[in-house]
């Protein structure tokens, strides 16, 4: 585990804490160790963070620096666009659950791993562009555009206008109105991500080094490379972290987690109790059946769906058939990564993604399964653990 | 699910649990034939579908069961070490502990799916499991109670509240427009 920062002033300058990802990204395609990186850039405003395939250290350095209303996922798009990774190298910058749904999907056989290098990136949660701009208008009183910096830390989100203004407001306190935070960032516990090959972030950087260096630990060999590749070039210069930090970000991590089990409890709990199915149904109900959360799940990779047998699933009703969600429960929820694109894309608001997590994390104790940890544990019910005597 | 004293108009007495089971055709099977061949006697409420290996059954099947109607869903299979298809038996053992847990996820009660293992020589166990089963299904009560309307197969024949499509093609609704002659056309 390492500080790490970039040499390069231009890089630390737009970079955030360092610039050290933009450094050993743009090493990492000059290098040929990759032929691209893909990463998430700033579109049309700060609210709008949008995936980007870049091949050129400009167009690293033009995408550097964190977004938070960047709620997409870059697995499905290696899978559907650049063909599973499986004619050329990629360098990706992950949130965790990126790089679980990657992990998901390579044992699946649709991404091949080993051209895919993953930077994953803590994350304590991403917010939807259009409640964001809401959020901005109704509790900090200035306009949306304004807005050129946010950030999440300590619990507080933080934005700066145009004019150099500091404010900043409780998360706590936004999502107590129904803001901040995705519902699915708010139960997720995984917000270091030690599944992909780096795991890096500002947690655990104190004293002078505070905003000025990336806090770094390798989780692989390809990590192992990208980092022994940007020292070669001379882009980046480490130092180890100290025990102290290594603490530190561990205790963030800790809070992180209890108030993921807390925002658990109470999520689910609006479906507990007396006539459960009927109260599931209810929102299921409101399905239009437009299949949009099967387009974009990443664990949804077969050819043929299975909710297109008519004998499952009657064709042409809307609603659909109870089958066609108790179908898409059944084949998601054991390896659910609970990124929440399902929710996020439906157009009738279904809480899709808060039921399949809470089937999911019920279900994990009798599969002793933990969905995109390891490329190593088998897919539940694919294999016979052993055969019983 | 045909069913001649189905639940409804007639009133809360007369309902009988009716029993989806599924049958491995080389144990099982010849297992309930056993039991039939010996005269011996056990409760009609079990409805037997016989498929070729348990490790054929689909998780989805039993959940299409309890939204046919199926008051508990029972699976018959092999002895471990006697599958005909050598591990079907051990598929349908960790699929079942999964689905009993999903049920639980999903709001029915798991105690509604029975998975146990009868060879074909066991005609006795065979008739005392399906005396356990009924008892066990009486005690449990209706589906409708924990999944209500959504137990009579899709929101189209939601309209023949009580009465599958099978059940009324079998009692010759046939009223012009009926809801029920129109879903039963559907599917015959």
């Amino acid at each position: 585990m390492y500080y790490g920062r970039a040499t390069d002033k231009l890089v630390q300058e737009r970079g955030e804490c360092g610039g050290l990802i933009t450094a050993v990204l743009t090493t990492a395609v000059e290098q040929k160790l990759v032929d691209g990186a893909l990463v998430i850039k700033r579109d049309k405003s700060i609210y709008d963070g949008a995936p980007y395939f870049a091949t050129t250290r400009e167009e690293i350095t033009d995408a550097a620096g964190s977004l938070h209303c960047a709620p997409t996922l870059s697995a499905k798009l290696i899978k559907n666009d650049f063909n599973g990774a499986r004619d050329l190298r990629i360098a990706v910058t992950c949130k965790p659950c990126d790089a679980r749904a990657i992990i998901e999907l390579s044992k699946r056989n649709q991404i091949d791993l080993d051209n895919v290098y993953m930077i994953g990136v803590n994350c304590g949660g991403t917010m939807l562009p259009e409640r964001a701009r809401e959020m901005v208008r109704q509790f900090f009183e200035i306009d949306p555009d304004d807005v050129v910096k946010e950030e999440i830390d300590k619990g507080k989100l933080i934005i700066i206008t145009k004019d150099g203004q500091h404010k900043e407001l409780s998360i706590d306190d936004l999502e107590a109105e129904g803001y901040g935070r995705r519902t699915n960032c708010q139960r997720c516990e995984y917000n270091i991500p030690r599944m992909a090959d780096l795991a890096c972030g500002n947690w655990g950087v104190i004293g002078d080094d505070a905003g000025k260096a990336t806090f770094v630990e390798v989780r692989t060999e390809k990590g192992q490379k990208l980092l022994d590749t940007a020292i070669a070039a001379g882009a980046i210069t480490l130092k180890g972290a100290t025990p102290q930090a290594i603490a530190l970000r561990e205790k963030l991590d800790g809070i992180m987690v209890k108030m993921a089990r807390k925002a658990m409890a109470t999520q689910f709990a609006q479906f507990d109790g007396e006539h459960k199915f009927e109260r599931l149904f209810a929102q299921f109900d409101k399905c239009d059946g437009c299949r949009a959360c099967i387009d974009v799940c990443p664990i949804c990779s077969c050819v043929e769906c299975f909710t297109n047998q008519e004998f499952v699933v009657p064709k042409d009703t809307v609603p659909p058939d109870p089958m066609f969600h108790l179908t898409r429960l059944m084949h998601v929820s054991p390896s659910c990564v609970n990124c929440g694109q399902c929710e996020n894309v439906c157009p009738m608001k279904i809480p899709l993604a808060t039921i399949t997590h809470m089937v999911q994390s019920s279900v994990q104790g009798t599969l002793g399964y933990v969905p995109g940890q390891s490329i190593a544990d088998a897919i539940p019910l694919s294999k016979l653990a052993e055969v019983k005597a | 699910m045909s069913q001649s004293e189905g639940a409804g108009e007639k009133g809360e007495q007369l309902w009988e649990p009716r029993i989806l089971t599924f049958c491995c055709n080389w144990c099982s099977y010849a297992g309930a034939d056993g039991a039939g061949v010996a005269r011996m006697q056990y409760p009609p409420n079990a409805r037997v579908i016989r498929v070729m290996c348990t490790g054929r059954i689909n998780p989805l099947f039993i959940v299409k069961g309890f939204l046919a109607g199926a008051d508990m869903v029972m699976v018959l299979g092999c002895h471990f070490g006697d599958c005909h298809y050598l591990k079907g038996n051990y598929t349908c053992d960790m699929r079942m502990s999964y689905l009993k847990a999903y049920l639980q996820a999903i709001g029915i009660n798991p105690e509604r799916l029975y998975w146990d293992q009868i060879s074909a020589s066991e005609g006795i166990k065979f008739t005392e499991t399906m005396h356990n089963v009924v008892a066990k299904a009486k005690a449990l009560g209706p589906i409708v109670n924990e999944i209500g309307a959504y137990a009579h197969g899709t929101q189209q024949n939601g309209a023949i509240l009580g009465m599958s499509a099978f059940e009324a093609y079998a009692h010759g609704a046939r009223q012009n427009g009926s809801p029920a002659q129109e879903v039963a056309d559907d599917i015959f």
